[in-house]
């Protein structure tokens, strides 16, 4: 296509007005075949990074469960542990662990079993319970309702029942697992969660295991105004939410 | 006044049309470069020249609009129109070129059809500034490269027009040449694009490697629901309601008609530490306070996510001044009722029972994500490649 491939006039073409349609000719192809063979390039070039990526995508972070500092290996061989002894784990049939299955699967002294849990001060609370009672009082519904409610990104709660020292060994432990399923009903009456026992471990110590000493007095509780002893420390059940992922 | 010897309006159409290739040319690299599914940088300045940055949300924007190419559905990402402009540059340029050369032996057809056709360009930019306008809400910048391109070109063809003034023995064409030149110039302004879309390589096998939901169903509370007028599709959505790429998606699924083909389940997913403990600092300040105004919309949910994405900026920046500030806004807008809802604990938990399905499914922290059944659709599919993926994954909803 030349543009001035003209009719000369009758007077004759005016001399360069050829080679101006010529060179505009051959500018429109110079400037097609560019653009042409650009886009050509670029499209080839996407399509080869894309069959061949020559760098990894940036790795983005997935969601999970939240993890915290206290997360240690130690601390989470145990917690592990207890979640497939204690009925957490998928398709288990049974709830909760008896002071002889923490001893055994937890494999692990009481003031260990104890340490592990001292990061969790700020975090859990303390339900304090009557002697020899498994009731809740309105304070410890309360403190349970508040701690249940901060879970953030916590997978698993847990509930570790514990019955005084006065008393023979089985009543204790049979009163120290009332007391995990008190707190086990209320927490299902408030949390409307079909999933909650996949949630929340039962652990129940009786007097047997893991028995908390006075210094666990400084701990949130449920009852701040009542004197606190070893004794009264005892007739209790330790929740909170564990940060950890498994 | 223009003498018929003056070489000012070729001169002023040749500029237009090398500039207008240039910003052209921007803007096609772009788009070619985002056919490798990945995300880059783009040109965004009214400098030809200037390199691509990450700071060119207008361009970004511009360019993932429905309005920046054609036949979207038939092929990802579509063939962009700036191709068109390639073509058309190329052979106004070469147009120009002649007549500068040429000049008063140019003959007055050619001078004339040069006028015509000159404005073509200026006809199609004053379009797209249309609807940059009033469609996108912002201008880009090497699209008013091309819109100013554009105006230098038409001007450089009118201003011709006056050198025809006076019989200087112009050569006379037959009338078969401007119709052959019409002919070329449609069929050079094809060209480009005809390369393109023969060299697009195939999507359709990327499509389905982004990932699938673990856990479809959400055991504890539910998604929130907005069912499109004309719902057809169910869909899943992770969106945070002051993410800006949220709100432009939105606007997209609106603007391609596809919203109100959805049925949409509604799970929210705010990058803001204060609740969501995935992040170490905030992304998006505020945004857990958004979430739970939406999750207390009831069965306003739908309004209340549209007003978080256009009164996006003013809440952002309320957010950031503190949560008392983002309430005031909440209570200002939707009431004392709403703002108890926002306060209540019951909607922190329902908060944190949607990024807990979040975590139970280990989707990517990111928003927006959008998942048809279980599958997830990629990301790079729900910008340039949506109409496409959508054709592909769910053709019902662009009917």
């Amino acid at each position: 296509m030349n543009p001035a491939s003209a009719q000369p006039t009758p007077g004759g073409a005016p001399a360069g007005s050829g080679l101006a349609g010529w060179i505009g000719a051959s500018g429109v192809v110079v400037l097609l075949l560019s653009v042409t063979v650009g886009v050509r390039l670029w499209v080839s070039s996407a399509a080869d990074r894309l069959e061949h990526p020559a760098t990894e995508k940036p790795k983005v972070a997935i969601a999970d469960q939240a993890e915290v500092s206290y997360c240690t290996p130690r601390f989470k061989e145990v917690l592990e542990r207890v979640l497939h002894s204690c009925g957490l784990a998928q398709d288990e049939t049974r709830r909760g662990c008896k002071p002889a299955d923490v001893k055994t699967f937890a494999s692990i002294s009481d003031a260990d079993f104890n340490e592990l849990f001292t990061p969790l001060k700020d975090r859990g609370a303390v339900i304090l319970f009557d002697e020899g009672m498994q009731d809740l009082d309105e304070g410890a519904k309360k403190l349970l309702e508040d701690k249940w409610y901060q879970r953030k990104g916590a997978r698993y709660f847990f509930v570790v029942a514990r019955a005084s020292k006065s008393g023979n060994q089985s009543k204790n432990r049979a009163l120290s697992h009332r007391r995990a399923n008190s707190v086990m009903y209320h927490l299902t009456s408030i949390a409307n969660d079909p999933e909650i026992e996949k949630k929340v471990g039962l652990l129940w110590l009786g007097n047997e295991f893991a028995q908390l000493s006075k210094e666990y007095c400084g701990w949130p509780s449920s009852r701040t105004n009542e004197k606190c002893d070893e004794e009264a420390i005892n007739r209790s059940a330790f929740v909170s939410w564990v940060d950890c992922r498994l | 006044m223009l003498g018929p010897n003056s070489r000012l309006p070729a001169t002023l159409a040749l500029i237009g049309s090398i500039l207008g290739l240039l910003f052209a040319s921007y803007s096609t690299m772009d788009y070619a470069e985002h056919l490798d599914r990945g995300l880059h940088d783009v040109h965004c300045s009214f400098i030809p020249g200037a390199p691509p940055t990450s700071e060119a949300e207008a361009c970004r924007a511009a360019m993932y609009s429905p309005y920046s190419a054609l036949f979207r559905e038939a092929m990802w990402g579509g063939v962009p129109i700036s191709l068109f402009a390639l073509g058309a540059f190329a052979f106004l340029g070469g147009f120009a070129l002649y007549l500068l050369l040429a000049n008063d032996r140019a003959s007055g057809k050619a001078v004339v059809f040069f006028a015509a056709v000159s404005v073509t360009p200026l006809l199609v930019s004053l379009l797209m500034l249309t609807l940059s306008l009033t469609k996108l809400g912002h201008l880009c910048k090497t699209c008013v490269g091309i819109y100013i391109s554009s105006f230098l070109l038409a001007s450089g063809g009118f201003m011709g027009l006056f050198t025809l003034r006076g019989d200087v023995g112009r050569p006379r064409h037959g009338l078969l040449f401007p119709i052959a030149w019409l002919f070329a110039l449609g069929v050079i302004t094809l060209i480009p694009a005809g390369v393109y879309a023969a060299s697009v390589p195939d999507h359709r096998p990327y499509l389905t490697k982004c990932g699938e939901l673990k856990q479809p169903k959400m055991t504890a509370g539910s998604p929130l629901k907005i069912h499109g007028t004309r719902a057809v599709r169910q869909v899943l959505f992770f969106e945070d309601p002051l993410c800006p790429t949220c709100r432009a998606f939105h606007d997209r699924l609106l603007g391609e008609g596809v919203f109100e083909r959805l049925d949409v389940d509604l799970v929210l997913f705010p990058l803001d530490n204060e609740c969501n403990w995935m992040l170490d600092s905030a992304l998006h300040p505020g945004a857990c306070i958004v979430s739970k105004a939406v999750l207390c919309g009831g069965d306003r949910v739908r309004q209340v996510l549209e007003w978080s994405y256009e009164e996006q900026v003013y809440l952002t920046r309320a957010g950031k001044a503190g949560a008392n500030v983002l309430r005031a806004a909440i209570k200002q807008r939707w009431g004392d009722e709403l703002l108890r809802c926002v306060d209540d604990r019951k909607t922190d938990v329902l908060l944190n029972q949607h990024l807990h399905y979040a975590s139970d499914n280990g989707i990517p922290v990111s928003t927006p994500q959008m998942y048809l059944g279980t599958r997830r659709v990629c990301d790079e599919d729900t910008d340039l490649g949506l109409r496409f993926a959508l054709s592909q994954l769910a053709p019902e909803v662009l009917k």
